[in-house]
């Protein structure tokens, strides 16, 4: 009994003193409050319970008369006689304003049923009386032994605040210590990042190196197999390149007329081929040579085109046919870099294969007759007609074509361009055999070309033929300087063969330093 | 010629006799019984035509009653409070004793 006194001495004697009697009469107090609070509910209750036992009984004996005579209220305070019928006829309030019509008897059930949760509340608040009336006794003898013996003490067990508080300070250092943590890690960190990109740069160019080794075996053994597509199938710009040389190299034998007719032969229509084209489509057999090898690396376009002309020159020293045949087939390549091409030249290149092979099939007819007409620059400016409907007709939009070709640069401008291209293979197909007549080297035609539009084109062909000519030829020369950042576009005019020899100087440098290109990035980055 | 008549609540009263609280529960019962005299006198002493109600439990509604039985019952339910009280002056007179 002493020993678990109940909650409210704990509550009530602050210290270990004895029990004051004054709190735990008043403990006794509330729990006798609580009791006759028990005690009124319940009586409350049991009052509901009689009404619903009354309303039982009533409903019960309802029924049993067809109508009753009643005092039937007007207000608290009015009556009148009435008399109740439909006795078996009863509704129910549900709750919250809701009632059910129903029976007599249906109306005792839910009584009953209502009596019954009455009772059960009942029974309950019963229940807690009792709890509590036990605690009053308790409370009572507990008051009773405290005054008889003084000795009895609330015991008491004080929690430790100090030991409440490093729980808590644990609790709170955790986040700050967090922080610290971090920030001591991070101060180390840079360090760490620091070896690891080093380490991570030793991985790169160690990989880089290996790549560059694969990529040069590859290189070597790829030329061959590119050779051998390049007979089959839709070029790549080194094939195409390759391409170009074989075909110089295939051209030698053929060096005046006989060239031609036999490119015209195989590539069906050189009216619309370029000199290139014609060049790949006959010698694709030969096998390539350094160059291509170095074209294949493709770093840039602007080399690939630069190498051209290298070739030509290497094609000239081999072979004098060739040579001259081809550096008319490169140089619109060039004047094309000059105006700024160079980006999508090797689309471009594709592209004009495709074109070339598919025109191959259909348009020979055309230029075959076409290209020994060609003698005079009046002769050329008919090559820059276009020849898409089949006929020759005048170009309208050279120049606004052409600025497209220049501008874009791109692939799209291809469609448009391609024609002018095209043309141009027709042009140099012309100066090849013009140079091959006059012997007079190869910037001798380019001039003829580029020079004559300018001083002869009024005096030569048709309106048509003029406009075609102006717009290939000079379009070229006056766009190259502003979209070309070489000397080479500044000077469309210069004779090919010192661009020549810097490009070969280039080219034969870049054989030199083959570096890819994200190791020459990657250098550029470290400088 | 009809009375409606207000009977007291015998039964209330009696089901409302708390034990433990004996003092109020005490003049409670007096009062009730006090009341039911009333009622007792009242029903006797009307004519034979009157007609008599008895109101419902808890509710507005006065049920035609008969004279006779609401006396008769009436009376049951002053014996029965009279016991009571007596029960109840017993028990303390006895406590008092004690």
């Amino acid at each position: 009994m002493e020993a678990p006194p109940d909650p409210a001495p704990l509550a009530a004697a602050p210290a270990p003193a004895p029990l004051r009697a004054p709190q735990v009469a008043r403990l006794r107090e509330e729990q006798e409050k609580v009791v006759a609070r028990c005690r009124e509910s319940i009586q409350h209750w049991k009052k509901v319970d009689e009404d619903y036992r009354a309303l039982q009984e009533r409903l019960g004996a309802l029924p049993d008369k067809l109508s009753y005579s009643v005092m039937v209220p007007l207000g608290p305070c009015a009556f009148m006689p009435g008399q109740l019928v439909h006795t078996n006829e009863v509704t129910v309030l549900l709750g919250d304003n809701w009632f059910a019509k129903c029976s007599a008897k249906q109306a005792v059930g839910l009584a009953e049923h209502r009596k019954a949760h009455v009772r059960r509340t009942i029974d309950d608040l019963k229940k807690v009386m009792k709890s509590f009336e036990s605690r009053v006794e308790f409370t009572e003898d507990l008051q009773k032994m405290s005054d008889a013996a003084g000795d009895i003490v609330d015991i008491r067990e004080e929690v430790n605040s100090d030991f409440e508080f490093k729980a808590k300070h644990r609790i709170a250092h955790k986040p700050h210590s967090k922080p610290k943590t971090s920030g001591s890690f991070e101060a180390e960190f840079p360090d760490g990042t620091k070896a690891q990109a080093l380490l991570a740069d030793e991985a790169l160019w160690a990989r880089l190196e290996e790549l560059e080794r694969r990529e040069a075996l590859l290189g070597e053994l790829d030329s061959k197999p590119d050779t051998v597509i390049a007979n089959g199938q839709d070029a790549t710009s080194s094939e195409e390149e390759e391409a170009e040389e074989q075909s110089r190299a295939s051209d030698g034998p053929h060096p005046g007329a006989a060239a031609p007719g036999h490119c015209d032969g195989d590539v069906a229509d050189p009216g619309l081929l370029s000199g290139r084209v014609n060049g790949h489509a006959h010698c694709s057999v030969n096998g390539s040579h350094s160059y291509h090898s170095d074209e294949d690396e493709d770093e840039d376009e602007d080399d690939s085109e630069e190498s051209e002309p290298a070739h030509h020159a290497v094609g000239a020293g081999h072979s004098s046919v060739p040579t001259i045949y081809f550096s008319h087939t490169v140089e619109p390549k060039r004047v094309r870099i000059n105006t700024g091409k160079n980006t999508t030249l090797k689309f471009s290149e594709k592209k004009e294969e495709a074109k070339r092979k598919r025109k191959n099939s259909c348009g020979g007819g055309h230029a075959t007759p076409e290209l020994p007409t060609i003698r005079t620059p009046a002769d050329i400016y008919r090559v820059f007609v276009d020849v898409v409907n089949g006929e020759y007709v005048p170009r309208k939009s050279i120049l606004k074509s052409r600025s497209r070709e220049n501008s874009v640069c791109s692939d799209t401008s291809e469609s448009s361009a391609a024609d002018p291209e095209e043309r141009r293979g027709l042009l140099r197909g012309l100066s090849w055999e013009e140079a091959a007549c006059s012997d007079a080297g190869e910037s001798i035609p380019e001039e003829e070309q580029e020079g004559q539009p300018r001083g002869a084109v009024p005096p030569l062909a048709g309106p048509p033929e003029v406009q075609a000519f102006s717009g290939t030829v000079v379009e070229k020369d006056v766009l190259s300087p502003c979209a070309a950042p070489r000397p080479a576009g500044a000077h469309p005019l210069l004779p090919p063969i010192p661009e020549r020899k810097e490009l070969l100087s280039e080219a034969s440098e870049e054989v030199t330093k083959r570096v890819s290109k994200f190791r020459a990035a990657r250098l550029q980055q470290k400088n | 010629m009809d009375l409606p008549l207000r009977e007291a609540r015998p039964q209330d009263s009696a089901g409302q006799a708390p034990p433990d609280s004996p003092a109020p529960h005490r003049e409670d019962l007096g009062s009730k019984i006090k009341e039911q005299k009333i009622v007792v006198d009242e029903l006797s002493n009307l004519k034979k035509n009157r007609k008599v109600y008895k109101q419902q439990q808890n509710s507005n509604i006065f049920f035609l009653a008969d004279r006779t039985e609401m006396l008769s019952e009436s009376k049951n339910i002053l014996d029965e409070l009279r016991k009571e009280y007596q029960e109840i002056e017993n028990s303390e007179k006895t406590k008092i004793k004690k």
